[in-house]
């Protein structure tokens, strides 16, 4: 089903927790690409409303809530947004089978990758779909199609033949836990949190993530990174980062030099720059061979956008 | 002699001041233009100095290169050259940056053999 996706746009890959996602696409209308270790999934997405949750792993497919549990059981993911025309959106919502109107079912799944959906699903006409699904509520627990252990494993009780992508279960070494080994699993309302960063911020970060050097880049506060963009890991880099941030926090107030733009530590290997984004910061971890002025422009510029005003 | 070599940083368009300070914030010796060095100015750049060398010793003891420091009117650009001796360019944002850094690395070794 991934493949049958259309492409859509890049906006970049990045890592954050699930939840950014949904409180973070308001004005998105395309695919979020998710891949978990050797799985792969996605999120289809309109206007910050999910309308499809999918993964796949081996044989293992994953939809619906089952999905989305699988996705917040990490507490980071990694994920490229693409962005959608009208025509490919049509076409993925084609492809999903899905209503934009409606919920998703929740469905575990273990099947051949060639193996037809259940008929449950394929063989019903388009409307007779919407009436069953908008008439029943996804249900709490993800259902069976092919139970293959006597575990009454709420949450997927399924059999892999390969190894457990993520999360084993230490008392269960056989059994495929991709999500939380929880007996229930509740039926979670998404509380939205506050918007930290808008659709065109991400595009800004991913435009500078794409320049020429640039090894990656992260939006972090005081609490936690929010955004990264690039292949580190980021809690070194994140740590690094609030070293220079409480630097320029100590120095700053004892200059009259203006606001502050960028901080950039240089060491053989590369660069670290942190400067000021909105009310977060921004981190980036470039090569040694990088173009600083160009880097700083587009800090400045930033800055400067933010001082006028201008929602990036 | 150390004088004239940070005279070729002052005649950079838009350069304030050229520093050869210690870690601690004593400065051995300094050229500057339409800037007066404080107190609080010392302080400020031994932060900078010994903050960043401990930063720097968390990429696996990495040694600094060089530490850039930007406001909306200002930069600092501090660069070590030798044990606890560093050079600091103080400069408007208008300065050329790149020929700061080219100078600072050229003259690096000149600097060193005065100290």
């Amino acid at each position: 089903m991934i493949d049958q996706l259309p492409e859509g746009k890049s906006i970049g890959w990045m890592q954050a927790p699930p939840q950014w996602i949904f409180t973070h696409t308001i004005r998105f209308i395309g695919v979020v690409r998710v891949v978990i270790q050797d799985g792969e999934g996605f999120i289809l997405i309109k206007k910050g409303k999910a309308l499809m949750y999918y993964f796949k792993h081996g044989r293992i497919e994953l939809r619906g809530h089952a999905a989305l549990d699988y996705f917040n059981s990490n507490p980071t993911i990694e994920f490229n947004l693409c962005k959608y025309t009208p025509e490919e959106f049509s076409q993925a919502l084609k492809i999903c089978d899905v209503e934009e109107t409606m919920p998703e079912p929740a469905e575990v799944q273990e099947q051949e990758p060639a193996r037809p959906a259940p008929a449950e699903i394929v063989e019903m006409p388009e409307e007779e779909q919407v009436i069953s699904r908008s008439e029943q509520p996804p249900p709490l627990q993800p259902e069976l199609s092919e139970p293959v252990t006597e575990t009454p494993v709420a949450a997927v009780p399924v059999k892999l033949e390969t190894p457990a992508p993520v999360q084993p279960v230490p008392t269960k070494p056989a059994v495929a836990v991709p999500v939380k080994p929880t007996t229930v699993v509740p039926e979670r309302p998404f509380v939205p949190q506050p918007a930290v960063l808008e659709d065109p911020d991400i595009k800004i970060i991913g435009q500078i993530k794409k320049l020429n050097g640039i090894v990656a880049i992260s939006v972090f506060n005081d609490d936690r990174n929010i955004l990264l963009m690039g292949d580190v890991e980021i809690e070194p880099l994140l740590k690094i980062a609030r070293t220079m941030l409480a630097t320029t926090n100590k120095i700053t107030p004892h200059l009259d030099w203006g606001s502050f733009v960028h901080m950039t530590l240089q060491i053989p290997e590369g660069n670290v720059i942190i400067a000021p984004y909105h009310e977060n910061h921004l981190c980036i971890l470039t090569t040694r061979t990088i173009n600083i002025g160009h880097i700083r422009r587009i800090l400045r510029d930033l800055q400067q956008e933010r001082g006028q005003g201008v929602m990036l | 002699m150390l004088k004239q070599i940070l005279n070729k940083f002052l005649i950079l368009n838009d350069v304030q001041a050229a520093i050869v300070i210690q870690e601690n914030g004593e400065i051995i010796e300094s050229m500057k233009s339409g800037i007066v060095i404080k107190e609080v100015l010392q302080d400020v750049i031994s932060t900078i100095m010994l903050d960043s060398k401990k930063t720097a010793a968390q990429f696996g003891n990495a040694s600094l290169s060089m530490v850039f420091v930007e406001f909306s009117d200002y930069f600092l650009i501090l660069g070590p050259v030798m044990e606890e001796f560093y050079l600091v360019i103080i400069a408007k944002n208008t300065a050329n940056i790149g020929q700061i850094t080219y100078e600072m690395k050229k003259n690096q070794d000149a600097i060193v053999s005065l100290l």
